[in-house]
């Protein structure tokens, strides 16, 4: 079953809005495919114009090679699992599973053999005569995607399906439609805001924003080489610096941030001495002393520090420079070093050029007073 | 319910609702029936002979009705045709109140219910004689239709039972255009497109999921519907002919032409009773209990 998905130069537009800047993009049969963004950013109707429920303004979709840009929502090989579920409240748990069956005239006999398996596959089995309203949330869940899984479509649409649940619930289901989707090899395609569920699911995800898609990547690529800005910041935390290009030997840059030392990092785009460029150093990243002998750490006084169990996560005004975020091993910080990690105290943070990334560019980074005034104003 | 209006209003305007709501109820409802009903069963008598020996109960009222064939006839015509006016106005009003509910723009929905409710200022009579003018053998639809070429000559629109059912339509298509459209609105979208997405066409989705879901709308609407329907006096008078007679047209006759109220109170007793009959039936036919309606 060919479940690939091509969206070649599909842009849509609401009168003057653009909601999706012009876009190509290939899914592979088979894949966990994410959309991760802030709501607005054309996520949603991306997903509608792959079910049908939108004709794009330009461009087309295919879905296993065959063109669908014109092909009505009933009459494409997908199937959508909605945010609210959307089960048939009128109907029992058989009736909503067998209800795609039934619009295809499948036998009743054949209808209910096959809800069977669904049920199973769901772990729900033998609850097919309760009426819809009985279930509780994750029961309601586990229908609706047997409900969608009914009509085998080569592709499952997945709307933010696990936002209602409570986040007991939605760790396990995490894990629960990553199984389902191995079962049953299916292309899934699935929404979210939520960083966390695209990262721990997805074989690859495209971070969107302002209806375009910033970077496509595999979870692990997208947390180490971020390509722009929005990236480097929605996807984990970032300490961010700006400044200008000093020098470059290979793919190593050299940056001046104004800071007590240069700041050294790696940069997949080619750069100029002179130019403006963007340094990102996770919090994670930071080492208590020196981590790399070619990047002189920075000193700082620490204004806050939280235990937070395996992590200490400190906030480090910088020597002449910004407030940054560090997150450092609580077995680090603790006894063995010889300076005490204490609110007030000075420390030095390391960092390893090898992890930090310079993207071209700056920053605009609010100064303190800016930040005031915003919070008056809010 | 006592309780709450106290506390809301305190004793004495608690006490003044209640006793309006009783006075209301009794003196404007409950008595003028049972008078109506008291003098259904007894002959229609001068005032002199009242309370003599003449004044007894008796069914002979009911029995003119049952052994009058032309009235039989008129009675089970008007029940059929009050059908068919329900079941015209079902079916032009639910695509209407779907497109207001779900399809329409709220800009576009309402423009659409001001231009449905704006005619329903003027008042019941002059719209009426609006449909008598378009319907005139001369007049503007026979023209339109001649000059179109689609007839040879005008059409007696006022003749049969045409005029009749459109003007009913007219008339009472937004007391079921309105708990058509509560009911739709009040279906999460999303199931429609849950429908159309695993694969259902537009009929289908409007029988297994619209319309189940409308249905104490459709109910309410249908029973409005058959009741002005059946109780129509105007409509009937107006645009209908002398063979389209409507049962409420005879009670009239009786009370005024007649002058025989004790019929005419009979008469009216089993339109009421055939009434009450409909609504129940329609109610056990589409399985929804007041409960529902009153929503």
């Amino acid at each position: 079953m060919d479940g690939r998905v091509s969206l070649s130069q599909v842009a849509m537009r609401f009168g003057d809005f653009t909601a999706i800047q012009p876009t190509s993009l290939e899914i592979e049969s088979g894949e966990f495919f994410s959309f991760l963004g802030p709501s607005g950013c054309g996520k949603t109707t991306l997903l509608n114009m792959i079910s049908g429920f939108l004709t794009p303004s330009e461009g087309s979709v295919a879905i296993g090679g065959t063109d669908m840009t014109r092909v009505p929502v009933n009459r494409r090989p997908t199937a959508m699992i909605f945010q609210n579920l959307a089960l048939f409240p009128l109907m029992s748990v058989y009736q909503n599973i067998e209800f795609g069956l039934e619009v295809r005239g499948i036998d009743r006999q054949k209808r209910r053999r096959r809800a069977d398996e669904l049920l199973e596959l769901v772990a729900l089995g033998g609850s097919g005569d309760k009426p819809v309203a009985e279930l509780s949330g994750g029961q309601k869940q586990r229908i609706a995607i047997a409900r969608a899984l009914a009509v085998e479509p080569r592709v499952l649409l997945l709307d933010e399906p696990l936002s209602a649940l409570d986040l007991k619930l939605r760790q396990h289901m995490r894990t629960e439609l990553k199984a389902i989707q191995r079962k049953t090899g299916i292309t899934f395609i699935y929404i979210t805001h939520d960083q966390g569920e695209a990262l721990t699911m997805s074989d690859r995800v495209a971070v969107m924003s302002e209806g375009r898609i910033q970077q496509v990547a595999d979870p692990m690529t997208l947390y180490r080489h971020p390509q722009t800005d929005f990236v480097a910041n929605f996807v984990g935390e970032n300490n961010r610096f700006p400044g200008r290009v000093m020098a470059i030997e290979g793919d190593e840059v050299t940056l001046d941030a104004g800071l007590s030392a240069p700041l050294r990092g790696h940069s997949m785009t080619p750069l100029e001495p002179g130019d403006s460029a963007t340094l990102y150093i996770r919090p994670e990243q930071w080492r208590l002393g020196a981590a790399d002998d070619r990047c002189l750490p920075l000193a700082g006084v620490i204004q806050t520090e939280h235990f937070e169990g395996a992590w200490l996560t400190l906030e480090v005004e910088l020597n002449q420079g910004p407030m940054i975020r560090a997150q450092v091993p609580q077995m680090a910080a603790g006894a063995d070093t010889q300076v005490p990690l204490r609110v007030g105290s000075a420390c030095r943070l390391g960092y390893s050029s090898r992890q930090a990334v310079v993207l071209a560019g700056a920053v605009h980074e609010p100064t303190s007073e800016e930040v005031v005034d915003v919070a008056a104003t809010a | 319910m006592w309780q709450q209006l106290r506390r809301r209003f305190g004793g004495p305007l608690a006490v003044a609702i209640v006793s309006l709501m009783g006075i209301w109820l009794i003196a404007m409802v409950l008595l003028p029936q049972w008078q109506m009903i008291d003098y259904s069963f007894h002959p229609s008598l001068l005032p002199a002979e009242r309370g003599g020996v003449k004044d007894v109960w008796t069914l002979a009222n009911y029995a003119t009705f049952f052994d009058n064939d032309i009235h039989l006839a008129i009675f089970f015509k008007t029940i059929w045709s009050s059908v068919l006016v329900t079941a015209l106005t079902l079916l032009v009003s639910y695509p209407l109140a779907y497109y207001l509910a779900k399809v329409a723009t709220p800009g576009q929905a309402a423009l659409c219910l001001l231009l449905l409710i704006i005619p329903f200022w003027i008042n019941e009579i002059l719209r009426t004689f609006a449909w008598y003018i378009i319907f005139a053998f001369r007049g503007p639809l026979n023209e339109l239709l001649l000059a179109l070429g689609w007839i040879d000559r005008p059409i007696r629109f006022l003749n049969g039972d045409t005029g009749v059912l459109v003007g009913m339509v007219y008339a009472y298509i937004l007391f079921m255009v309105f708990p058509l459209y509560n009911a739709i609105e009040s279906l999460d979208t999303n199931q429609i497109r849950a429908a159309r997405d695993l694969g259902a066409g537009w009929g289908r989705t409007h029988r297994r999921i619209v319309i189940p879901h409308a249905k104490p709308g459709i109910a309410t609407g249908c029973i409005m519907t058959f009741m002005l329907a059946a109780g129509s006096y105007a409509v009937p008078a107006l645009l209908g002919s002398p063979g389209s007679r409507w049962f409420t047209q005879i009670i009239y006759n009786w009370f005024f032409e007649g002058g025989d109220w004790n019929q005419g109170a009979a008469y009216a007793f089993l339109l009421l009773v055939l009434c009450i009959a409909f609504v129940s039936i329609i109610m056990r036919v589409f399985k929804v209990g007041l409960g529902d309606i009153a929503k």
